[in-house]
């Protein structure tokens, strides 16, 4: 419960000073907007960790044939 | 000049509506939206969506076809979908299927430099069990910088619902036919408990952001100077790639028991039912309808032998969501173009929304050439007390043609529902039913499954 109050304790941090408008024809609504300006970095850098981490995992996964084959063609 | 029909239910967007004109389904877009559309098309978006049947066809028409006084930019003519569904309507397979779908043309268009205009689950339609998204007035070009603008509508009308449906094991159809936004964060926020929040998605999507918009309501946001959070391009795409690996991860409590089932279901066998899919066949493939209702689908074996027989495409109703997800995966798994939805049928999806017209009701959107009603009176005439009489009349009054059983009292199913209540249902009898239905519509043939047992009733109104 800490942990998470912490958290939120963070995000709130980053919020405070923002200020949202209305786009388009859709009202986007504060939370929404507030939001995604405190998590786009967090969200980027997750995706990226993920893309990595399953080239790494590619690498040393590959079938033992499929190596030899990649091996063979260089 | 034609006599096009605004559709009432198209209005939030007052740069692109749709009109019906006979059977024809026209979209206007209107001078402010052309230079969007415009751009969305000579990029070759549109087309490539549709290549991959991600997207609804599309033609363009002139212009002064809908005779509207002030003038589109262009009119566009979709090919007509067998059946309009609404989220609310949709079980938990489907409603994941569509929230993945919708992020995929969000990340499609994304990457051919487009964004949505908005996040409505409205926008999605399904062939069979198939996703199509169909607002092609949604896509604008996509401005570097800018924030995902659907992404309230997406939390409240996809991610929400789920959420409800996996982490608590509430199905989501009557809230959210109770409230056509969908779920806000801030109301589902207080149901979850301290575990679903160890996720990210949960933590930040529902309930920072609940967090937020209570905050702003307070006034306590407004303070500061007025500036547009920025989102960068990268950001954008990563809050809808983690959005989408959460939903494409996300499962019903009992999934993997309502797989099993079906697995067993899919033997499903025995004289009776044998003599039901042939008397079924046997209509399916005289009738030959375009659509079919199948009323108390269940998995769909009886959907099957009608487009088996010859039945263009199935619409099943079940009010069972395990009887739905198992349908799904049967029409996944067999290649059928059935869609089976959520329905209490004592209670049908009424018409709603604004000025009761937004959403149509089932009734005025069937357009069923043919119906299935088996193993489903007894539900209504007894379950529900709906008097035998109406039950059929309302029954006969969904399409021309179909096939009604009528299992009697002394049926197993018909005793359990007696087991616990006094019988007060005098009228319910086989003479009884023959009687409604004759009053309806002619009677084309009956056949019992057992001798004393229960009656297939094929009726035609013609």
């Amino acid at each position: 419960m800490k942990n998470r109050r912490l958290k939120l304790a963070a995000l709130f941090a980053v919020f405070a000073a923002l200020e949202a408008p209305a786009y388009a024809y859709l009202d986007g609504a504060t939370g929404s907007m507030l939001l995604q300006a405190a998590i786009g970095g967090i969200a980027t850098w997750l995706m990226y960790s993920r893309m990595f981490a399953a080239r790494v995992r590619g690498f040393f996964s590959r079938a033992p044939a499929e190596a030899e084959a990649a091996d063979e063609a260089k | 000049m034609t006599a096009a029909a605004a559709d009432r239910g198209s209005f939030r967007d007052p740069g692109s509506r749709i009109f019906s004109d006979g059977g024809r389904i026209l979209r206007a877009i209107m001078p402010p939206a052309a230079s969007a559309y415009e751009a969305a098309r000579d990029s070759g978006l549109i087309a490539d969506l549709v290549g991959r049947r991600s997207l609804l066809a599309s033609e363009e028409r002139d212009p002064a076809c809908l005779g509207l006084e002030a003038a589109p930019a262009y009119v566009l003519e979709h090919p007509r979908l067998p059946f309009v569904s609404y989220p609310y309507e949709w079980g938990f397979a489907l409603l994941r299927r569509a929230a993945l779908h919708h992020l995929d043309v969000q990340l499609d268009a994304l990457a051919a430099g487009f964004a949505l205009s908005d996040a409505s689950a409205y926008n999605i339609q399904f062939v069979g069990p198939r996703p199509v998204f169909i607002d092609h007035g949604s896509f604008r070009p996509y401005v570097e910088g800018e924030p995902w603008i659907g992404h309230r509508q997406f939390c409240m009308q996809f991610l929400n619902p789920l959420l409800l449906w996996s982490r608590r094991g509430v199905a989501a159809n009557g809230w959210f036919r109770g409230s056509l936004e969908g779920i806000a964060p801030e109301e589902l926020a207080p149901l979850l408990s301290w575990r679903d929040n160890l996720s990210w998605t949960v933590l930040t999507h529902v309930t920072g952001q609940a967090a937020l918009q209570r905050r702003a309501n307070s006034g306590r946001l407004n303070g500061g100077k007025a500036r547009a959070p920025r989102l960068s391009r990268p950001a954008f795409e990563a809050i809808l790639t983690g959005l989408r690996g959460f939903i494409a991860r996300c499962r019903l409590r009992d999934e993997k028991t309502v797989w099993r089932d079906y697995a067993q279901d899919n033997s499903y066998a025995g004289a009776e039912a044998a003599a039901k899919r042939a008397f079924v066949a046997e209509m399916a493939a005289k009738v030959r309808p375009r659509l079919l209702f199948d009323f108390g689908c269940n998995s769909g074996d009886y959907a099957r032998a009608a487009l088996d027989a010859g039945a263009g495409s199935v619409v099943g109703f079940d009010a069972d969501h395990g009887a739905l997800e198992r349908a799904v995966g049967r029409a996944d798994a067999e290649a059928l173009d059935f869609l089976p939805l959520w329905l209490d049928a004592a209670n049908p999806s009424p018409a709603q929304g604004w000025a009761e017209a937004e959403r149509k009701g089932l009734g005025e959107r069937g357009r069923a050439d043919a119906l299935l009603a088996l193993a489903f009176v007894h539900h209504l005439a007894i379950g529900r007390n709906v008097p035998l009489a109406m039950v059929v009349d309302w029954l006969v009054g969904m399409a021309p043609v179909g096939i009604v059983e009528f299992p009697p009292k002394s049926d197993p199913m018909v005793r359990r529902l007696l087991a616990a209540r006094p019988d007060i249902f005098a009228d319910y009898d086989e003479a009884a039913f023959l009687a409604a239905v004759g009053v309806r519509a002619r009677l084309v043939r009956t056949r019992h499954l057992s001798p004393g047992g229960r009656l297939l009733a094929w009726y035609d109104r013609g």
